[in-house]
Order: C-alpha cells, then structure tokens, then sequence
C-alpha cells in the first residue's frame, strides 16, 4: 500500500468526505468518480431539458447526450445497434419489462438458484399467475452453475433462460456461453442479468449468446442510482406491458413499436443519463480490465485473510475455478449474520451487506438461511489494501470476542 | 400466534417473540421479555440504560435508534451491549425493550 494510503495498482484517492470503509460495492458503487458528480450537477442545471420532447435547441443538446450514452453502452455491451439500448429505472426495471414481455401462460423458463429476487419474484409471479413451468437449476459447491445442466433443462415450449451473470452473492461469473449457443441454436431467448458485471467483465451480446443484457447503471458502471436499462439484439421483439408518451409521433395512438421507444415510456431520467454517461467515459480512461485486476487482486488479500480465521466459514470463495468478481461471502461461528454487519460498522467503521441478499433461494441451498443469511464484502474500485487489512483484522476480533463469550460461559 | 402472560395481562407477540403492540410494555414485560427471550434472571443498571435509550428514541421516531446512538448515550462499548443482550442490540435490546423486530434483509 501506498503511504498515502491509495491503492498500489489504481491509485484512486477516496474523498475525504468519504468517512468509512466501504465495502458494500455489490449493492451501490460508493464512492462515484468525482467526474460524474460534477458532470451531473454541470449538466443538469445546464442543460436539464425534456430531450427530444420540444424543439428548442437546447432540447436537442440534452437528446445528442442521450444518444451519446446510447452508443457508449451499445459499445460496451457489443451490440450493433444503439437504438436497441433501451433505459429504464434499474435492472429489476429492465428485467421485468424483459420476463413480463417475453414470457406468458403455458410457457417453460429456466432459471437458476443464484438468481437474485428482480428475477426470482417475476418469474415466480408469472409461474402463480399465468401457471409458467419454471426449472431453478442448483449451483455447485463452488458457486457455479453447470451450462450442460441449464441446456438439458431445455424443453420444446421453452421460451427463456433468464439467468445471472455473476452472482451477488458468492461474486461467482457463470459460464454463460454454452447456454447462448444452445439457446440461439433452438430460438430460446437468454434474458441475463448483468447487475453485478456490467462494467467488471466484458459482457458481450453475441459472444454469450444473449438476446437481452439487463443492466443498473449504479454499481460497476460507477454512475447514479435511478438509471439502468438493457441491450435487446436485433429482430427479439419484447411484447410491450406498458404504454405512454414517447415524445415523437403524438399522433399514433398505439405505443410505438420501434427501438428505444417500444420499451420506453415517459420522460427519461435525464441527470441519471448524465451521469451514467459521465461514468462510461470513466471507464473507459481507467479500463474495466485494470479495475477487475486491481479489485481481484485485493478479492485474494481478503479471502486469503478470513480463510485463515477459524470460526469463519467462507460461502463459493475458492480460487482459481472460475470466472470472478470482487465480492465475498461468508458467516462468523456463533453470530447471525447481521450481528457481525453492526459489529463491523459500529466498531470498525466498516459498511458491508448482511441477510438474504435479496438471493432467497441462494441462501436455501446454502443453508445460511438459517441463519438469516450471510456477511457480503464487496470491493470497489475505489477499495484499497489498507482497507481490506483492517476489515480482516475487524473480522478475527469479533471470532475473539466470541471465543471469551464462550470461555466465560465455559 | 404466540402470547406472553404477564402480571395478569396477556399479550401479543411475533412470530419472533417480539411485542406486537409496543405500548403495552412497561418495565415488568421488560423483566419477563429479558427473562424468557434473552435468558437474564435479572437486569442490571446497565441493561435499564439500553433499554430506556431504545425506548426513549422509539417512542420519539418510532423506530429503533441507531447503534451508534446507543452506545454514545449509554456510554456502552458494543461489545459491552453484546455482553449484555447476547442476541444483540436489534434482536435481544430491541425485544426486551417492547419494539417490533427491525425490518431488514432477511
């Protein structure tokens, strides 16, 4: 570690504002680069017009800037086509407008016990409601996710595949290609859900062989809260479930059918393109690579630190099987998981995600629902060693306090 | 759902053991909460300082104060507070202190 305490492979400074260690990185990126907050603010008092909506030329420079963002995710996720990024709220936004959209009465979906609940709850409603087959395939010791067992779930009435890429959870990346293949090869469509990869990995359309990436804009994109959507591949028509102003062609009374319009509804969120957009070319100056590595790098000092902890049993953390990303599972000997969570923010001043995870049928299969879930330490890019060091150090204190817990009552 | 019996009263409770209506407590609801759900035969002067800080900070915002709070008003380490209600501040404080169980990720 640097002695001005930056990172030694990214060097980013944490704000000073920033008064905590923060490792929940898998629910919101925290800190955001400086670039999107003052883009945001910038841009928004300047140029904080209905895109696109009136004809006025400031109109127009708020609706290059939504186009703009456009190409850069269309860029990013590989797709030919901008006009088929579409934006939405968040990827639980996205990915109902994808399941509800694609999927009705009578069909077969395969999905997976990783899934996070933006998934498992419209699938589970369409499964009650419109008598939808689901097959939740379980995942291995290690947290992945066999594709050969996701194909051979495959049936003639199959209509989706809807899984994640990564989970947010066990931080594991599936092997998403082999399902893409066989998916496109019997026209089922793959509807993947990029929360926690977008902006971590490359998450390409045609390379997995999705036909939608559903994505949030506020955690490895680094932009605000607010702002997410999904790339659709050419010629995959989403049924519409909602309907609204588009801003052009008022005359039709039928919600428009072309891209990004179909699955767009009313005024966008301007200040959250914005600052995703700002975010983007973040990105793209420091690298995805770079932070994946530097993240990963900091992944293996955590992981090698509580593994060494007797009393702390880690959830899918072993090296070297797999794709991964920055985020880390695990539960304290004789504490419920939310019990470690304050024990680490009151006494170390250290922000992690404890519970289900939103993941309820992760947590099943790994049986810490018992134990009202598990303890997440999620790193960012702006996460350094001298961080992790003192999250493995809070660690090994609260396994000692319940190790003299236990003497005295011994 | 269950009941706790107490001084001729009978109350409701959660699932959870947590009192349903908080206003039903009082300092003895408090003795048999700590007694039954927590297993402490008595309250110390401690435990009363957590438990009137809980409470006072209910009663003003409905809702559970932070831990933080709780510790600078008591003057209590967390790990002190751990000692005190070994189902900690949410679960065991919160409980014996007539809250309903803190919403979260489980």
């Amino acid at each position: 570690m640097c002695s001005d305490g930056r990172s030694p492979t990214l060097n980013l400074a944490v704000p000073s504002e920033v008064g905590m260690i923060y490792l929940d990185n898998a629910a919101t990126s925290f800190p955001k680069p400086q670039q999107v907050y003052e883009f945001m603010d910038a841009f928004y008092r300047k140029t904080g017009v209905n895109p696109g909506r009136s004809g006025f030329d400031l109109c127009l420079v708020a609706g290059e800037l939504v186009d703009e963002t456009r190409e850069l995710l269309s860029s990013l996720f590989g797709a030919t086509d901008p006009s088929r990024v579409v934006f939405a709220a968040n990827a639980t936004d996205a990915l109902n407008l994808a399941i509800f959209g694609l999927v009705g009465p009578g069909d077969h979906v395969v999905s997976t016990r990783l899934e996070h609940n933006s998934v498992v709850r419209p699938l589970w409603t369409l499964h009650e409601d419109a008598g939808v087959s689901v097959d939740w395939v379980s995942f291995d010791s290690r947290g992945y996710v066999d594709p050969q067992e996701v194909i051979g779930c495959l049936r003639p009435n199959t209509r989706a595949v809807v899984m994640n890429h990564a989970s947010n959870v066990l931080g594991t990346v599936q092997d998403v290609a082999p399902v893409g293949r066989a998916c496109r090869e019997r026209g089922v469509h793959l509807i993947l859900d990029a929360s926690q990869t977008a902006g971590v990995v490359p998450v390409k359309l045609d390379a997995l062989g999705a036909d939608i990436i559903c994505f949030t804009g506020h955690k490895g994109l680094m932009g605000p809260m607010g702002i997410g959507g999904m790339v659709v591949r050419e010629n995959v028509e989403i049924r519409q479930t909602r309907a609204g102003g588009t801003g052009v062609r008022s005359a039709e009374l039928r919600h428009l059918t072309d891209y990004p319009y179909r699955m767009e509804y009313g005024t966008p969120n301007l200040p959250g393109i914005a600052g995703l957009h700002a975010a983007l070319t973040w990105l793209r100056h420091v690298g995805i690579t770079e932070i994946h590595a530097h993240e990963m790098a900091l992944w293996q000092t955590l992981r090698d630190g509580l593994a060494q902890l007797d009393g702390v049993t880690l959830h899918g953390q072993d090296p070297g099987q797999g794709g991964r990303i920055g985020v880390l599972s695990f539960n304290v000997d004789g504490f419920e998981a939310a019990d470690v969570g304050t024990l680490l923010d009151v006494d170390a001043n250290i922000a992690c995600r404890t519970g289900l995870h939103c993941a309820p049928l992760l947590h099943g299969q790994l049986g810490t629902h018992r134990l009202h879930g598990s303890v997440r330490l999620s790193i960012g890019p702006f996460s350094n060693l001298g961080h992790i060091e003192r999250a493995v150090a809070a660690v090994a204190e609260i396994v000692a306090m319940r190790r003299l817990t236990e003497s005295r009552q011994a | 759902m269950p009941f706790l019996e107490c001084s001729g009263r009978r109350l409701r409770l959660s699932d959870e053991g947590f009192l349903v209506h908080a206003r039903q407590w009082d300092d003895d609801v408090a003795r048999l909460l700590a007694r039954t759900a927590e297993g402490l035969a008595e309250l110390t002067d401690d435990h009363w300082s957590v438990i009137r800080c809980i409470r006072r900070h209910y009663l003003a915002r409905r809702r559970a104060p932070q831990v933080r709070a709780v510790c600078q008003e008591t003057q209590l380490s967390l790990k002190r507070i751990y000692e005190l209600f070994p189902s900690g501040p949410a679960k065991g404080a919160c409980k014996v202190a007539g809250l309903p169980r803190p919403d979260g990720c489980v």
